[in-house]
């Protein structure tokens, strides 16, 4: 089984994030980049159906020279091989050219059966790439998979979460399926899994070879200017709330009377000062 | 390019026309028709959907297009991204619209590609340019941050809008209905539905609700999340939860609020046992009113409620019911 899992490093959205100077964009001078979460996810799914069906896994990821560090990350997991687009002008790039940008690697190679994305990426939100690369590839998508039910050789029975319910689908393969998180526990790496995946094949390409005729885009298109749609400006949230807090007389939990009576200062502030009720 | 707007009107598992599509066709009507200046349409996609096209004139949609197909019964994303694709290859609407859907989210980017259009997801805030291009403010960065984001011209624009951002406001018309011919097939739908199974809930549903009551991992167990219950149904609100306890099995998925989950815009929301992780944050940090329940006297999320009670949940949240109840009814 050729399986291939589509990667990217994002900003660590756990840490502080501010704006740049220029106002359209975030700060990247002292961030962590780590894997997509949701990408990790994507990867052990990856490994696991290798692990069952046998057969290779291939990581490929778009982005500037640092990202080959969520390639390494991905190897290290237990996929085989990388392929990595180095271009330094992907970040805000339209979705759909790179989706066709990517998925114009794997169409180089004979025989891939199934596809995975991460729901999402966290810094940009865009939850766009995902379903998009499975347009550009041809392939049916199910997205928000939940649990992988049964896969083999030849189709994939899985269970996704829907608005008011959850579904179980079949899908022939070759297809491609988009991860949230809990659909499994991602490993970590070993220390000589880490060693070993530094001598694992990474195919660097640059945007020189990719064929922008047979994508039907022009080179142009990668960069702000040939976006569709462009960032023109970042704020950041002031979290601006009342913090009124009911404690306790000793500044911990309120006990045995005072709960009473918090619950009316709450009841009373609810009606009378948010007017909520 | 044509200079309609239109709505996708997104359907619940009952066939009903989610609330969401009314609030985009009310936005729609208010602040873009009379610039943009052509009709406000809706999309009806579905089987045996044709007679909902009055419940979208009542909100102001003069036109709507119908796709009735037997292939789009089920919420297949084969069929709708077919659908939708030839409608707006057909006619090149200026903008199109949708609410921000777990299932939306499934075709509308496929939509986009097939189609050139512009796309943003989960819009927060809309407006237009001095030449009518769209314009979008939405989260990004684990909502740590907004980004505005502006559409070139020569492409339909299409965005999806977070629910319960804007408020629906009848303003009924009889809708010119045009049915128009998809050809799906069976070799189009590759996805296959086996087993479907749909949750009703007398409570409302999470993304719509005014209020939302939620639980976090210091619930405890499955048993225990009755407490949440028992809340939500004396403030007719819709029951919500952190992943701890989705993940810990205290209930089921669909009650996911946050960055994996849903995204909750309620008048009031009640965090009780949540510490506030920024990725559940981001699924509730736009609610009107945030109330916590928390024993922790540190807990990050106190600094971002409104108010909030350091007390623990067992012994708070029986009382609080009781008092709710007695308030309500005055
Ligand atoms: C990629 C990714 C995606 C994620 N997506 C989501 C998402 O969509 N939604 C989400 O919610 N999380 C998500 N998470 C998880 C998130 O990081 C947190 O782990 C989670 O939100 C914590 O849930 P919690 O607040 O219930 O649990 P905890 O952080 O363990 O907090 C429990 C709280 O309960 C309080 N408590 C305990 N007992 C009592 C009591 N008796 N009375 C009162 N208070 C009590 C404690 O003081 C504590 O504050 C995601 C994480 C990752 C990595
Ligand atoms: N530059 C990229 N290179 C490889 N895969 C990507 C890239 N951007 C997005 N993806 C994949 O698409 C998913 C969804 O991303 P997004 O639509 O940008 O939120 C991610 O989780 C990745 O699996």
């Amino acid at each position: 089984m050729k399986i291939v899992v589509f990667v990217s490093q994002t900003l660590d959205t756990e840490a502080r994030v501010a704006v740049s100077s220029s106002g359209d964009s975030v700060a990247t001078d002292d961030v962590k980049w780590i894997l997509n979460p949701y990408d990790e996810f994507a990867v052990e799914e990856a490994i696991q159906t290798k692990e069952k069906l046998g057969g290779e896994v291939i990581v490929v990821s778009a982005g500037p020279a640092r990202g080959i560090d969520a390639i390494r990350q991905a190897l290290a997991m237990g996929a085989d091989s990388g392929v990595h687009i180095k271009d330094d002008g992907f970040a805000e790039t339209d979705n759909y050219t790179i989706a066709k940008i990517v998925a114009s690697e794997i169409k180089k190679i004979d025989g891939v059966d199934f596809v995975l994305t991460g729901m999402k990426i966290i810094d940009d939100e865009s939850v766009q790439v995902g379903i998009q690369l499975a347009e550009e590839l041809g392939l049916p998508h199910v997205s928000l998979v939940s649990k992988v039910v049964e896969v083999d050789a030849s189709k994939l029975v899985c269970q996704k979460e829907i608005d008011g319910g959850s579904v179980v689908v079949e899908v022939p393969l070759p297809a491609l399926i988009t991860c949230p998180d809990a659909m499994n526990e991602p490993r970590y790496a070993s220390l000589p899994n880490i060693m070993k995946a530094k001598k694992k094949p990474v195919n660097e390409v640059t945007l020189d070879d990719i064929d922008f005729d047979t994508l039907g885009i022009s080179r142009d298109a990668v960069g702000k200017s040939g976006s569709k749609v462009t960032t023109v400006k970042i704020e950041v949230p002031v979290i601006d709330r009342k913090l009124k807090i009911i404690k306790g007389s000793d500044d911990t939990t309120v006990k045995g009377e005072e709960i009473a009576q918090a619950v009316q200062e709450l009841v009373q502030l609810l009606r009378d000062d948010a007017k909520v009720l | 390019m044509s200079n309609e707007i239109w709505v996708i009107a997104d359907m619940k598992m009952d066939g009903s026309i989610r609330k969401v599509s009314f609030e985009a066709l009310s936005e729609a009507k208010r602040s873009m028709q009379s610039k943009i200046g052509g009709p406000l349409c809706a999309v009806l996609m579905g089987s045996g959907v044709a007679d909902k096209a009055e419940a979208l004139g009542k909100y102001g949609a003069e036109k709507v297009y119908v796709v009735d197909n037997a292939h789009l019964k089920d919420f297949n994303p084969d069929g709708y991204v077919k659908a939708l694709s030839e409608l707006v290859a057909k006619h090149q609407p200026h903008i199109v619209l949708a609410g921000n859907t777990s299932f939306t989210e499934d075709y509308i980017p496929r939509v986009a590609a097939r189609t050139g259009s512009g796309l943003a997801m989960e819009a927060i805030d809309m407006g237009l340019t001095d030449d009518n291009r769209l314009t979008v403010k939405r989260y990004s960065h684990s909502s740590k941050a907004i980004s505005e984001i502006e559409f070139k011209a020569g492409n339909t624009m299409m965005a999806t809008i977070r629910p319960n951002t804007y408020k629906e406001e009848e303003s009924p018309v009889s809708p010119e209905v045009i049915n128009e011919q998809v050809d799906i097939s069976d070799a189009d739908i590759k996805v296959k539905v086996v087993n479907l199974e749909t949750k009703m809930s007398d409570r409302p549903e999470l993304t719509e609700a005014e209020r939302v009551v939620a639980g976090g991992r210091g619930l405890g167990s499955e048993e225990n999340f009755k407490y949440i219950y028992d809340l939500a149904d004396v403030l007719s609100a819709a029951a919500g939860a952190t992943r701890a306890a989705v993940d810990a099995g205290y209930c089921p998925y669909d009650m996911q609020v946050g960055q994996t989950g849903k995204a909750v815009s309620p008048t009031l929301y009640f965090a009780v046992a949540i510490s506030g992780a920024v990725q559940h944050f981001s699924g509730m940090g736009t609610s009107k009113v945030i109330v916590s329940i928390n024993k922790d006297p540190e807990t990050p999320i106190f600094a971002k409620s409104d108010y909030a009670i350091c007390g623990d949940l067992f012994e708070v949240l029986p009382v609080l019911s009781e008092e709710l109840k007695k308030a309500l009814a005055e």
